[in-house]
Protein backbone atom coordinates (compact mmCIF):
# COMPACT_ATOMS: atom_id res chain seq x y z
CA UNK A 1 0.00 0.00 0.00
CA UNK A 2 1.38 3.30 -0.77
CA UNK A 3 1.84 6.11 2.11
CA UNK A 4 -0.94 8.88 1.77
CA UNK A 5 0.07 12.26 2.30
CA UNK A 6 -2.08 15.38 2.29
CA UNK A 7 -1.74 17.33 -0.59
CA UNK A 8 -1.94 20.69 0.91
CA UNK A 9 1.23 19.81 3.27
CA UNK A 10 2.77 18.84 0.44
CA UNK A 11 2.14 21.84 -1.56
CA UNK A 12 2.87 24.12 1.74
CA UNK A 13 5.93 22.30 2.50
CA UNK A 14 7.53 23.03 -0.73
CA UNK A 15 6.56 26.82 -0.95
CA UNK A 16 8.10 27.08 2.11
CA UNK A 17 10.94 25.32 0.27
CA UNK A 18 10.74 27.80 -2.44
CA UNK A 19 10.66 30.54 0.06
CA UNK A 20 13.72 29.65 1.77
CA UNK A 21 15.70 29.69 -1.97
CA UNK A 22 14.19 32.83 -3.49
CA UNK A 23 13.55 35.69 -1.77
CA UNK A 24 10.93 37.47 -3.70
CA UNK A 25 8.81 34.85 -3.26
CA UNK A 26 5.55 36.25 -1.48
CA UNK A 27 2.30 34.62 -0.24
CA UNK A 28 -0.93 35.86 -0.39
CA UNK A 29 -4.20 35.02 0.72
CA UNK A 30 -7.65 35.70 1.19
CA UNK A 31 -8.25 34.04 4.40
CA UNK A 32 -7.21 30.51 2.74
CA UNK A 33 -3.46 30.32 3.81
CA UNK A 34 -4.16 28.01 6.37
CA UNK A 35 -6.38 26.07 4.66
CA UNK A 36 -3.94 25.44 1.79
CA UNK A 37 -1.17 23.56 3.53
CA UNK A 38 0.29 27.43 4.15
CA UNK A 39 -0.16 27.76 8.14
CA UNK A 40 3.19 28.15 8.78
CA UNK A 41 4.30 30.54 6.13
CA UNK A 42 3.14 33.35 7.49
CA UNK A 43 5.15 32.60 11.10
CA UNK A 44 8.46 32.33 8.99
CA UNK A 45 7.88 34.43 6.92
CA UNK A 46 5.69 37.62 8.43
CA UNK A 47 6.76 39.86 6.15
CA UNK A 48 5.73 38.14 2.82
CA UNK A 49 3.05 36.94 3.45
CA UNK A 50 -0.06 39.09 3.28
CA UNK A 51 -3.67 39.07 4.41
CA UNK A 52 -6.30 40.58 2.19
CA UNK A 53 -9.52 38.26 3.36
CA UNK A 54 -11.93 37.10 1.17
CA UNK A 55 -11.37 38.93 -1.84
CA UNK A 56 -10.21 36.88 -4.66
CA UNK A 57 -10.60 39.10 -7.83
CA UNK A 58 -9.06 42.00 -5.55
CA UNK A 59 -5.82 39.62 -4.48
CA UNK A 60 -5.23 38.83 -7.89
CA UNK A 61 -4.86 42.20 -9.00
CA UNK A 62 -2.76 43.01 -6.17
CA UNK A 63 -0.31 39.85 -6.99
CA UNK A 64 0.06 41.10 -11.04
CA UNK A 65 0.88 44.36 -9.47
CA UNK A 66 3.80 43.18 -7.01
CA UNK A 67 4.71 40.85 -9.80
CA UNK A 68 5.65 44.11 -11.65
CA UNK A 69 8.26 45.08 -8.88
CA UNK A 70 9.21 41.61 -9.32
CA UNK A 71 8.21 39.72 -6.57
CA UNK A 72 6.51 36.18 -7.33
CA UNK A 73 3.36 35.90 -5.74
CA UNK A 74 2.08 32.76 -4.81
CA UNK A 75 -1.80 32.93 -4.02
CA UNK A 76 -3.74 29.96 -3.01
CA UNK A 77 -7.45 29.28 -2.33
CA UNK A 78 -10.39 26.98 -2.73
CA UNK A 79 -10.08 26.11 -6.56
CA UNK A 80 -13.50 27.57 -7.73
CA UNK A 81 -12.55 30.87 -5.91
CA UNK A 82 -8.68 31.47 -7.86
CA UNK A 83 -10.85 30.21 -11.21
CA UNK A 84 -14.05 31.05 -11.79
CA UNK A 85 -14.93 33.82 -9.52
CA UNK A 86 -11.95 36.21 -11.10
CA UNK A 87 -11.68 34.69 -14.07
CA UNK A 88 -11.35 38.24 -15.88
CA UNK A 89 -8.47 39.20 -13.49
CA UNK A 90 -6.97 36.12 -14.13
CA UNK A 91 -7.02 36.56 -18.08
CA UNK A 92 -6.17 40.60 -17.87
CA UNK A 93 -3.92 41.20 -15.26
CA UNK A 94 -2.31 37.65 -15.38
CA UNK A 95 -2.63 36.69 -18.37
CA UNK A 96 -2.96 39.87 -20.82
CA UNK A 97 -0.12 41.60 -18.46
CA UNK A 98 1.64 38.22 -18.59
CA UNK A 99 2.99 38.52 -15.16
CA UNK A 100 4.57 36.27 -12.68
CA UNK A 101 1.92 34.94 -10.48
CA UNK A 102 1.34 31.38 -9.13
CA UNK A 103 -1.84 30.91 -8.48
CA UNK A 104 -3.04 27.48 -6.95
CA UNK A 105 -6.29 26.13 -6.64
CA UNK A 106 -6.47 23.60 -4.10
CA UNK A 107 -9.64 21.31 -2.93
CA UNK A 108 -9.61 21.21 -6.70
CA UNK A 109 -12.27 18.98 -8.52
CA UNK A 110 -15.12 17.33 -6.52
CA UNK A 111 -12.31 16.98 -3.65
CA UNK A 112 -15.28 19.19 -1.11
CA UNK A 113 -17.29 16.21 -2.15
CA UNK A 114 -20.01 17.20 0.16
CA UNK A 115 -20.11 20.91 -0.16
CA UNK A 116 -21.98 20.84 -3.56
CA UNK A 117 -21.61 22.42 -6.58
CA UNK A 118 -20.55 25.72 -5.44
CA UNK A 119 -17.21 24.43 -4.17
CA UNK A 120 -16.81 21.90 -6.87
CA UNK A 121 -13.78 23.13 -9.86
CA UNK A 122 -14.45 20.58 -12.40
CA UNK A 123 -14.51 23.58 -15.26
CA UNK A 124 -11.15 25.28 -14.05
CA UNK A 125 -9.21 23.74 -16.35
CA UNK A 126 -11.40 24.40 -19.43
CA UNK A 127 -11.31 28.31 -18.14
CA UNK A 128 -8.26 28.84 -17.80
CA UNK A 129 -6.57 27.17 -20.96
CA UNK A 130 -8.43 29.40 -22.72
CA UNK A 131 -5.68 32.05 -21.31
CA UNK A 132 -2.60 32.41 -23.75
CA UNK A 133 0.77 31.91 -21.79
CA UNK A 134 -0.91 30.52 -18.46
CA UNK A 135 1.12 27.18 -17.88
CA UNK A 136 -1.66 24.86 -16.00
CA UNK A 137 -0.09 21.82 -13.92
CA UNK A 138 -2.27 19.24 -12.69
CA UNK A 139 -0.48 16.71 -10.76
CA UNK A 140 -1.25 13.14 -9.04
CA UNK A 141 0.90 12.72 -6.50
CA UNK A 142 2.44 14.42 -3.58
CA UNK A 143 6.19 13.90 -4.87
CA UNK A 144 5.06 15.31 -8.54
CA UNK A 145 2.77 18.14 -6.39
CA UNK A 146 6.16 19.36 -4.79
CA UNK A 147 8.18 19.35 -7.85
CA UNK A 148 5.45 21.02 -9.83
CA UNK A 149 5.65 24.06 -7.09
CA UNK A 150 9.43 24.45 -7.83
CA UNK A 151 8.90 24.02 -11.36
CA UNK A 152 6.52 26.69 -11.38
CA UNK A 153 8.41 29.10 -9.17
CA UNK A 154 11.54 28.67 -11.65
CA UNK A 155 9.27 29.20 -14.58
CA UNK A 156 8.72 33.13 -15.55
CA UNK A 157 5.34 33.48 -16.59
CA UNK A 158 1.58 33.48 -14.68
CA UNK A 159 0.93 29.56 -13.61
CA UNK A 160 -2.06 27.75 -12.36
CA UNK A 161 -1.63 25.03 -10.42
CA UNK A 162 -4.17 22.55 -9.17
CA UNK A 163 -4.42 20.12 -6.28
CA UNK A 164 -7.08 18.10 -4.15
CA UNK A 165 -7.75 17.69 -0.67
CA UNK A 166 -7.96 14.08 0.32
CA UNK A 167 -4.73 12.36 1.10
CA UNK A 168 -3.42 11.02 -1.61
CA UNK A 169 -1.18 7.92 -2.48
CA UNK A 170 3.14 8.52 -3.23
CA UNK A 171 2.80 7.43 -6.40
CA UNK A 172 6.95 7.96 -7.70
CA UNK A 173 9.77 7.92 -5.73
CA UNK A 174 11.06 11.35 -4.71
CA UNK A 175 14.28 11.73 -7.67
CA UNK A 176 11.05 11.16 -10.32
CA UNK A 177 12.40 12.68 -13.52
CA UNK A 178 9.93 15.67 -13.49
CA UNK A 179 9.59 18.30 -15.99
CA UNK A 180 6.84 20.63 -16.58
CA UNK A 181 5.28 20.10 -20.54
CA UNK A 182 6.58 16.84 -20.54
CA UNK A 183 4.28 13.57 -19.77
CA UNK A 184 5.42 10.75 -17.99
CA UNK A 185 5.25 7.40 -19.31
CA UNK A 186 4.38 4.70 -15.80
CA UNK A 187 3.83 1.81 -17.80
CA UNK A 188 4.51 0.77 -21.39
CA UNK A 189 1.68 -0.79 -23.16
CA UNK A 190 0.07 -1.82 -26.54
CA UNK A 191 -3.74 -2.44 -26.42
CA UNK A 192 -4.67 1.36 -25.21
CA UNK A 193 -3.12 4.44 -23.96
CA UNK A 194 -4.42 5.57 -20.58
CA UNK A 195 -4.30 8.69 -20.00
CA UNK A 196 -4.29 10.65 -15.96
CA UNK A 197 -4.27 13.74 -14.80
CA UNK A 198 -4.79 15.27 -10.89
CA UNK A 199 -6.53 14.07 -8.39
CA UNK A 200 -7.59 10.99 -10.21
CA UNK A 201 -4.39 9.64 -11.63
CA UNK A 202 -4.24 7.02 -9.15
CA UNK A 203 -7.39 5.30 -10.08
CA UNK A 204 -6.04 5.45 -13.57
CA UNK A 205 -3.22 3.77 -11.75
CA UNK A 206 -5.56 1.27 -10.42
CA UNK A 207 -7.55 0.56 -13.33
CA UNK A 208 -4.11 0.30 -15.28
CA UNK A 209 -3.28 -2.84 -13.03
CA UNK A 210 -7.03 -4.52 -13.17
CA UNK A 211 -6.66 -4.30 -16.67
CA UNK A 212 -3.06 -6.13 -17.00
CA UNK A 213 -4.53 -8.64 -15.23
CA UNK A 214 -7.17 -9.09 -17.53
CA UNK A 215 -4.40 -9.72 -20.16
CA UNK A 216 -4.98 -6.17 -21.55
CA UNK A 217 -1.59 -4.48 -21.65
CA UNK A 218 -1.86 -0.40 -21.22
CA UNK A 219 0.43 2.40 -22.03
CA UNK A 220 -0.39 4.59 -18.67
CA UNK A 221 0.16 8.28 -18.94
CA UNK A 222 0.69 10.97 -16.27
CA UNK A 223 -0.43 14.37 -17.73
CA UNK A 224 0.43 16.61 -14.93
CA UNK A 225 1.15 19.70 -17.20
CA UNK A 226 -2.15 20.31 -19.22
CA UNK A 227 -0.76 23.54 -20.95
CA UNK A 228 1.46 23.17 -22.58
CA UNK A 229 0.61 19.95 -22.95
CA UNK A 230 3.00 17.06 -24.25
CA UNK A 231 1.50 17.11 -27.87
CA UNK A 232 4.26 14.31 -29.04
CA UNK A 233 3.45 11.76 -26.21
CA UNK A 234 0.06 11.99 -27.23
CA UNK A 235 0.59 11.68 -30.72
CA UNK A 236 3.11 8.95 -30.27
CA UNK A 237 0.43 7.39 -28.23
CA UNK A 238 -2.22 8.16 -31.73
CA UNK A 239 0.31 6.60 -33.78
CA UNK A 240 1.83 3.85 -31.99
CA UNK A 241 -1.82 2.47 -30.29
CA UNK A 242 -4.46 4.61 -32.15
CA UNK A 243 -6.40 4.07 -29.15
CA UNK A 244 -6.67 6.39 -26.03
CA UNK A 245 -8.70 6.79 -23.09
CA UNK A 246 -8.55 9.77 -21.23
CA UNK A 247 -9.33 10.35 -17.29
CA UNK A 248 -10.06 13.36 -14.96
CA UNK A 249 -11.92 15.06 -12.05
CA UNK A 250 -13.33 17.35 -14.59
CA UNK A 251 -16.01 17.73 -17.03
CA UNK A 252 -15.23 16.63 -20.32
CA UNK A 253 -15.97 19.67 -21.87
CA UNK A 254 -12.52 21.87 -21.72
CA UNK A 255 -10.06 19.46 -20.06
CA UNK A 256 -8.04 16.90 -20.63
CA UNK A 257 -9.85 15.13 -22.88
CA UNK A 258 -11.11 17.65 -24.73
CA UNK A 259 -7.03 18.84 -25.15
CA UNK A 260 -6.05 15.09 -26.46
CA UNK A 261 -9.29 15.07 -28.73
CA UNK A 262 -8.10 18.48 -30.21
CA UNK A 263 -4.73 17.50 -30.79
CA UNK A 264 -5.27 14.12 -32.47
CA UNK A 265 -8.77 15.09 -34.03
CA UNK A 266 -6.44 17.30 -36.47
CA UNK A 267 -2.92 15.79 -36.92
CA UNK A 268 -3.38 12.08 -36.31
CA UNK A 269 -7.12 11.28 -35.89
CA UNK A 270 -7.70 8.20 -33.19
CA UNK A 271 -10.21 6.35 -31.45
CA UNK A 272 -10.63 8.60 -28.06
CA UNK A 273 -13.00 7.82 -24.66
CA UNK A 274 -13.42 10.56 -22.55
CA UNK A 275 -13.88 9.57 -18.84
CA UNK A 276 -15.18 12.76 -16.57
CA UNK A 277 -18.17 14.41 -15.66
CA UNK A 278 -20.61 15.31 -18.10
CA UNK A 279 -23.03 18.47 -18.65
CA UNK A 280 -24.60 19.07 -15.58
CA UNK A 281 -23.43 20.20 -11.72
CA UNK A 282 -22.02 17.22 -9.71
CA UNK A 283 -23.91 16.04 -6.47
CA UNK A 284 -22.67 15.87 -3.25
CA UNK A 285 -21.90 13.54 -0.78
CA UNK A 286 -18.99 11.59 0.52
CA UNK A 287 -15.63 12.01 -2.11
CA UNK A 288 -15.10 7.76 -2.76
CA UNK A 289 -19.22 7.36 -3.57
CA UNK A 290 -19.27 10.63 -6.18
CA UNK A 291 -16.34 9.28 -7.70
CA UNK A 292 -18.34 6.04 -8.01
CA UNK A 293 -21.32 8.28 -9.12
CA UNK A 294 -19.47 9.75 -12.17
CA UNK A 295 -17.32 6.51 -13.09
CA UNK A 296 -13.66 7.43 -11.95
CA UNK A 297 -13.34 4.48 -9.44
CA UNK A 298 -10.14 1.90 -10.33
CA UNK A 299 -13.14 -0.95 -11.75
CA UNK A 300 -15.25 1.04 -13.38
CA UNK A 301 -12.47 2.98 -15.66
CA UNK A 302 -11.29 -0.78 -15.78
CA UNK A 303 -14.77 -1.52 -17.16
CA UNK A 304 -15.23 0.98 -19.08
CA UNK A 305 -11.95 0.49 -21.03
CA UNK A 306 -12.60 -3.16 -22.02
CA UNK A 307 -16.60 -1.56 -23.39
CA UNK A 308 -14.22 0.36 -24.80
CA UNK A 309 -12.01 -1.76 -26.71
CA UNK A 310 -14.33 -4.26 -27.49
CA UNK A 311 -16.63 -1.82 -29.84
CA UNK A 312 -14.35 -1.42 -32.54
CA UNK B 1 3.85 77.43 -7.54
CA UNK B 2 5.39 79.60 -10.37
CA UNK B 3 2.99 81.36 -12.30
CA UNK B 4 5.19 81.19 -15.54
CA UNK B 5 5.86 77.09 -14.63
CA UNK B 6 1.69 76.92 -14.07
CA UNK B 7 1.43 78.35 -17.68
CA UNK B 8 4.13 76.41 -19.07
CA UNK B 9 1.94 73.65 -17.79
CA UNK B 10 -1.03 74.82 -19.58
CA UNK B 11 0.57 75.35 -22.43
CA UNK B 12 1.52 71.21 -21.96
CA UNK B 13 -2.22 70.72 -21.26
CA UNK B 14 -2.79 72.34 -24.71
CA UNK B 15 -0.76 70.36 -26.89
CA UNK B 16 -1.76 67.35 -25.30
CA UNK B 17 -5.86 68.50 -25.98
CA UNK B 18 -3.99 69.16 -29.85
CA UNK B 19 -2.81 65.33 -29.57
CA UNK B 20 -6.14 63.89 -28.44
CA UNK B 21 -7.52 65.49 -31.77
CA UNK B 22 -4.76 64.39 -33.59
CA UNK B 23 -5.82 60.60 -32.37
CA UNK B 24 -8.95 61.55 -33.41
CA UNK B 25 -8.31 62.61 -36.95
CA UNK B 26 -6.54 59.39 -37.36
CA UNK B 27 -9.18 56.47 -35.74
CA UNK B 28 -12.30 58.76 -36.84
CA UNK B 29 -13.37 58.31 -33.61
CA UNK B 30 -12.67 57.47 -29.83
CA UNK B 31 -13.73 58.22 -25.96
CA UNK B 32 -13.06 61.49 -26.15
CA UNK B 33 -15.16 62.95 -23.27
CA UNK B 34 -13.30 61.22 -20.71
CA UNK B 35 -9.57 61.71 -21.84
CA UNK B 36 -10.35 65.46 -22.03
CA UNK B 37 -11.86 65.75 -18.55
CA UNK B 38 -8.39 64.76 -16.93
CA UNK B 39 -5.75 66.48 -19.73
CA UNK B 40 -5.05 68.78 -16.23
CA UNK B 41 -4.31 66.20 -14.33
CA UNK B 42 -2.18 63.79 -16.47
CA UNK B 43 -0.38 67.08 -17.76
CA UNK B 44 0.53 67.82 -13.95
CA UNK B 45 1.41 63.99 -13.03
CA UNK B 46 3.49 63.37 -16.58
CA UNK B 47 5.16 67.47 -16.24
CA UNK B 48 5.61 67.85 -12.98
CA UNK B 49 4.74 65.34 -10.24
CA UNK B 50 6.05 62.04 -11.81
CA UNK B 51 9.89 60.84 -11.26
CA UNK B 52 10.26 59.23 -14.58
CA UNK B 53 12.80 59.20 -17.07
CA UNK B 54 11.47 59.01 -20.95
CA UNK B 55 14.83 57.98 -22.08
CA UNK B 56 14.50 54.74 -19.68
CA UNK B 57 11.06 54.13 -19.40
CA UNK B 58 11.79 50.87 -16.81
CA UNK B 59 14.03 52.47 -14.53
CA UNK B 60 12.85 50.37 -11.56
CA UNK B 61 12.63 53.18 -8.89
CA UNK B 62 10.06 55.05 -11.41
CA UNK B 63 7.02 56.32 -9.93
CA UNK B 64 3.99 54.46 -11.88
CA UNK B 65 0.62 55.66 -13.28
CA UNK B 66 -1.95 53.55 -13.57
CA UNK B 67 -4.81 54.33 -16.10
CA UNK B 68 -7.31 52.42 -14.17
CA UNK B 69 -9.92 54.04 -16.43
CA UNK B 70 -8.18 52.16 -19.93
CA UNK B 71 -10.77 53.72 -22.04
CA UNK B 72 -9.77 56.95 -21.64
CA UNK B 73 -6.62 56.16 -23.43
CA UNK B 74 -6.10 59.19 -25.98
CA UNK B 75 -4.87 61.30 -22.89
CA UNK B 76 -2.27 58.74 -21.66
CA UNK B 77 -0.94 57.96 -25.23
CA UNK B 78 -1.44 61.79 -25.58
CA UNK B 79 0.98 62.44 -22.35
CA UNK B 80 3.25 60.03 -23.20
CA UNK B 81 4.00 61.45 -26.97
CA UNK B 82 4.31 65.07 -25.37
CA UNK B 83 6.60 63.92 -22.68
CA UNK B 84 8.54 62.01 -25.35
CA UNK B 85 8.29 58.43 -24.84
CA UNK B 86 7.64 57.87 -28.30
CA UNK B 87 7.34 59.52 -31.57
CA UNK B 88 4.29 61.76 -32.05
CA UNK B 89 3.65 59.89 -35.30
CA UNK B 90 2.39 57.23 -33.59
CA UNK B 91 -0.58 58.72 -32.74
CA UNK B 92 -1.23 58.77 -36.75
CA UNK B 93 -1.93 54.97 -36.16
CA UNK B 94 -4.78 55.19 -33.73
CA UNK B 95 -7.00 52.72 -34.96
CA UNK B 96 -4.89 50.98 -37.51
CA UNK B 97 -4.64 47.39 -37.99
CA UNK B 98 -1.86 46.32 -35.45
CA UNK B 99 -1.48 49.91 -33.83
CA UNK B 100 0.90 50.38 -30.90
CA UNK B 101 -1.83 52.40 -29.56
CA UNK B 102 -5.20 50.04 -29.18
CA UNK B 103 -8.33 51.70 -27.88
CA UNK B 104 -7.06 50.15 -24.48
CA UNK B 105 -4.10 50.71 -23.46
CA UNK B 106 -1.27 47.88 -23.79
CA UNK B 107 1.89 47.60 -21.67
CA UNK B 108 3.52 45.63 -23.68
CA UNK B 109 3.00 47.45 -26.88
CA UNK B 110 4.17 51.13 -25.74
CA UNK B 111 7.21 52.28 -23.52
CA UNK B 112 5.53 54.36 -20.60
CA UNK B 113 2.58 52.22 -19.99
CA UNK B 114 2.14 50.09 -17.03
CA UNK B 115 -0.70 47.64 -16.91
CA UNK B 116 -3.48 46.39 -19.72
CA UNK B 117 -6.62 48.09 -18.69
CA UNK B 118 -9.17 48.81 -20.10
CA UNK B 119 -11.97 46.34 -18.24
CA UNK B 120 -12.77 48.37 -15.44
CA UNK B 121 -12.09 48.05 -11.53
CA UNK B 122 -8.74 46.21 -12.29
CA UNK B 123 -6.11 49.10 -11.81
CA UNK B 124 -6.76 50.09 -8.02
CA UNK B 125 -5.73 46.47 -7.06
CA UNK B 126 -2.63 46.24 -9.83
CA UNK B 127 -1.77 49.92 -8.10
CA UNK B 128 -2.03 48.25 -4.63
CA UNK B 129 -0.04 45.70 -5.61
CA UNK B 130 3.10 47.82 -6.75
CA UNK B 131 2.51 49.89 -3.80
CA UNK B 132 3.05 47.03 -1.67
CA UNK B 133 5.96 45.54 -3.44
CA UNK B 134 7.74 48.97 -3.17
CA UNK B 135 6.76 48.91 0.49
CA UNK B 136 8.35 45.84 1.00
CA UNK B 137 11.55 46.98 -0.95
CA UNK B 138 11.15 50.16 0.83
CA UNK B 139 11.62 51.69 -2.14
CA UNK B 140 10.92 55.35 -3.23
CA UNK B 141 8.57 55.03 -6.09
CA UNK B 142 4.84 56.13 -5.90
CA UNK B 143 1.92 54.62 -6.88
CA UNK B 144 -0.34 57.26 -9.12
CA UNK B 145 -3.76 56.02 -10.34
CA UNK B 146 -6.81 57.31 -12.22
CA UNK B 147 -10.26 56.34 -11.75
CA UNK B 148 -13.91 57.50 -13.46
CA UNK B 149 -16.44 58.18 -11.15
CA UNK B 150 -18.98 55.78 -13.25
CA UNK B 151 -15.86 53.29 -12.90
CA UNK B 152 -16.97 53.19 -9.58
CA UNK B 153 -19.48 51.24 -9.37
CA UNK B 154 -17.43 48.31 -9.95
CA UNK B 155 -17.11 46.38 -6.68
CA UNK B 156 -13.37 45.32 -7.11
CA UNK B 157 -12.69 48.89 -6.41
CA UNK B 158 -13.79 48.66 -2.89
CA UNK B 159 -12.23 45.46 -2.98
CA UNK B 160 -8.72 47.29 -3.44
CA UNK B 161 -9.81 50.34 -1.46
CA UNK B 162 -10.53 47.96 1.77
CA UNK B 163 -7.03 46.38 1.43
CA UNK B 164 -5.28 49.18 0.55
CA UNK B 165 -6.06 51.22 3.79
CA UNK B 166 -5.84 47.68 6.01
CA UNK B 167 -1.75 47.47 4.27
CA UNK B 168 -1.18 51.22 5.06
CA UNK B 169 -0.28 52.16 1.22
CA UNK B 170 0.42 55.95 1.64
CA UNK B 171 2.39 55.58 -1.29
CA UNK B 172 -0.23 55.06 -3.34
CA UNK B 173 -2.07 58.41 -4.38
CA UNK B 174 -5.45 57.97 -6.66
CA UNK B 175 -7.46 60.39 -8.65
CA UNK B 176 -11.09 60.19 -9.92
CA UNK B 177 -12.23 62.18 -12.54
CA UNK B 178 -15.39 63.41 -11.49
CA UNK B 179 -16.97 64.55 -14.62
CA UNK B 180 -20.49 62.99 -13.17
CA UNK B 181 -21.30 61.48 -16.71
CA UNK B 182 -21.32 58.31 -17.82
CA UNK B 183 -22.73 56.42 -20.72
CA UNK B 184 -26.35 55.78 -19.66
CA UNK B 185 -26.79 58.94 -17.93
CA UNK B 186 -25.29 61.25 -14.93
CA UNK B 187 -23.81 58.87 -12.97
CA UNK B 188 -26.05 59.81 -9.81
CA UNK B 189 -28.52 58.79 -11.94
CA UNK B 190 -26.88 55.73 -12.97
CA UNK B 191 -25.40 54.47 -10.02
CA UNK B 192 -24.15 57.37 -6.81
CA UNK B 193 -21.73 56.11 -5.39
CA UNK B 194 -22.02 59.73 -3.41
CA UNK B 195 -21.12 61.12 -1.16
CA UNK B 196 -17.48 59.91 -2.57
CA UNK B 197 -15.57 61.78 -0.04
CA UNK B 198 -17.47 59.83 2.99
CA UNK B 199 -17.31 56.60 0.93
CA UNK B 200 -13.32 56.58 0.88
CA UNK B 201 -12.81 57.97 4.16
CA UNK B 202 -14.98 55.18 5.87
CA UNK B 203 -12.84 53.01 3.68
CA UNK B 204 -9.75 54.49 5.76
CA UNK B 205 -8.25 57.15 2.97
CA UNK B 206 -7.40 60.19 3.25
CA UNK B 207 -9.70 62.30 1.11
CA UNK B 208 -9.05 65.79 -1.00
CA UNK B 209 -11.63 67.56 -3.27
CA UNK B 210 -10.51 69.49 -5.76
CA UNK B 211 -10.95 71.48 -8.93
CA UNK B 212 -10.01 68.84 -11.28
CA UNK B 213 -9.03 71.62 -14.10
CA UNK B 214 -6.69 73.91 -11.74
CA UNK B 215 -3.11 72.85 -12.34
CA UNK B 216 -1.64 74.38 -9.11
CA UNK B 217 -4.59 72.69 -6.88
CA UNK B 218 -3.86 69.42 -8.39
CA UNK B 219 -0.23 69.97 -8.01
CA UNK B 220 -0.07 71.41 -4.88
CA UNK B 221 -2.02 68.94 -3.03
CA UNK B 222 -0.40 65.34 -4.70
CA UNK B 223 3.35 67.43 -3.27
CA UNK B 224 1.84 67.47 0.26
CA UNK B 225 0.61 63.44 -0.38
CA UNK B 226 0.49 61.78 2.03
CA UNK B 227 -2.41 63.65 3.32
CA UNK B 228 -1.56 61.35 6.12
CA UNK B 229 0.95 59.12 7.24
CA UNK B 230 -0.15 55.68 6.71
CA UNK B 231 -3.23 56.29 4.83
CA UNK B 232 -3.58 56.01 1.03
CA UNK B 233 -4.68 59.62 -0.49
CA UNK B 234 -7.56 60.09 -2.67
CA UNK B 235 -7.89 63.46 -4.66
CA UNK B 236 -12.11 63.96 -6.16
CA UNK B 237 -11.26 65.97 -8.85
CA UNK B 238 -14.46 67.67 -10.39
CA UNK B 239 -14.16 67.98 -13.73
CA UNK B 240 -16.11 68.38 -16.87
CA UNK B 241 -16.79 65.84 -19.52
CA UNK B 242 -14.92 66.96 -23.10
CA UNK B 243 -13.25 69.73 -21.30
CA UNK B 244 -11.82 72.15 -23.96
CA UNK B 245 -14.39 71.59 -26.53
CA UNK B 246 -17.46 74.28 -26.59
CA UNK B 247 -19.64 71.95 -28.73
CA UNK B 248 -18.95 68.66 -26.53
CA UNK B 249 -18.47 70.12 -22.69
CA UNK B 250 -20.93 67.94 -20.55
CA UNK B 251 -22.74 66.57 -22.74
CA UNK B 252 -23.50 62.73 -22.72
CA UNK B 253 -22.87 62.14 -26.29
CA UNK B 254 -19.37 63.11 -26.32
CA UNK B 255 -18.38 60.44 -24.01
CA UNK B 256 -17.37 58.40 -27.51
CA UNK B 257 -16.87 60.95 -30.29
CA UNK B 258 -17.60 60.33 -34.07
CA UNK B 259 -15.85 62.52 -34.84
CA UNK B 260 -17.44 65.07 -38.37
CA UNK B 261 -15.68 67.16 -40.08
CA UNK B 262 -17.70 70.22 -39.25
CA UNK B 263 -17.23 69.25 -35.55
CA UNK B 264 -13.43 68.62 -36.42
CA UNK B 265 -12.99 72.26 -37.27
CA UNK B 266 -14.96 73.45 -34.37
CA UNK B 267 -12.71 71.93 -32.15
CA UNK B 268 -9.26 72.96 -33.88
CA UNK B 269 -11.00 76.75 -33.29
CA UNK B 270 -11.88 75.97 -30.00
CA UNK B 271 -8.09 75.34 -29.19
CA UNK B 272 -7.25 78.32 -30.58
CA UNK B 273 -9.06 80.48 -28.68
CA UNK B 274 -7.52 78.64 -25.64
CA UNK B 275 -4.37 79.68 -27.40
CA UNK B 276 -5.17 83.34 -27.50
CA UNK B 277 -6.03 83.21 -24.24
CA UNK B 278 -3.25 81.72 -23.10
CA UNK B 279 -0.40 84.40 -24.97
CA UNK B 280 -3.09 87.05 -23.61
CA UNK B 281 -1.66 85.61 -19.71
CA UNK B 282 1.43 85.59 -20.82
CA UNK B 283 1.71 88.95 -22.15
CA UNK B 284 0.16 90.09 -18.49
CA UNK B 285 2.72 87.91 -16.86
CA UNK B 286 5.51 89.87 -19.14
CA UNK B 287 4.40 93.08 -18.41
CA UNK B 288 4.02 92.58 -14.59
Amino acid sequence: MNELIDPRKAFGEAVIEAAQKNPNVVVLSADSSSGSGLANFPKLFPERHFEFGIMEQGVIGFASGLATTGKIPVFAAIAPFVTARPFEMFKNDLGYMNQNVKVVGRCAGLTYDQLGSTHHSIDDVALIRTIPGVMILSPGDPVTIKKSVHAMISHTGPCYLKIGNPKMPVLYPEDIDFQPGKGIVMQEGKDVALIGTGTVLSKAVGAAKLLEQKGISVRLIDMHTLKPVDRELILKAAREIGKIVTVEEHFIAGGLGSIVAEICSQEFPARIKMIGIGDFFASNGPYEQLLMKYGLQPDQICETIIRFLNTE
Amino acid sequence: MDSKEILKLEYTALNIRRNILRLIRAGEAGHVGGALSSVEILTALYFNLLRINPEDPTWSQRDRFVLSAGHKCLVLYSALAERGFFDKSVLDTYGALDSHIPGHPNMHKLPGVESNTGALGHGLSIAGGMALGFKLDKSPARVFVLMGDGELAEGSIWEAAAAASMHKLDNLIVFVDRNRLQISGPTIEVMSYEPLDERWRSFGWSVRTINGHDMNSIIANVKQAPFEKGKPSIIIADTIKSKGLSFAEGKLSYHYWKATPEEMKQAELDLEVIENQLKEKYSKEQQS
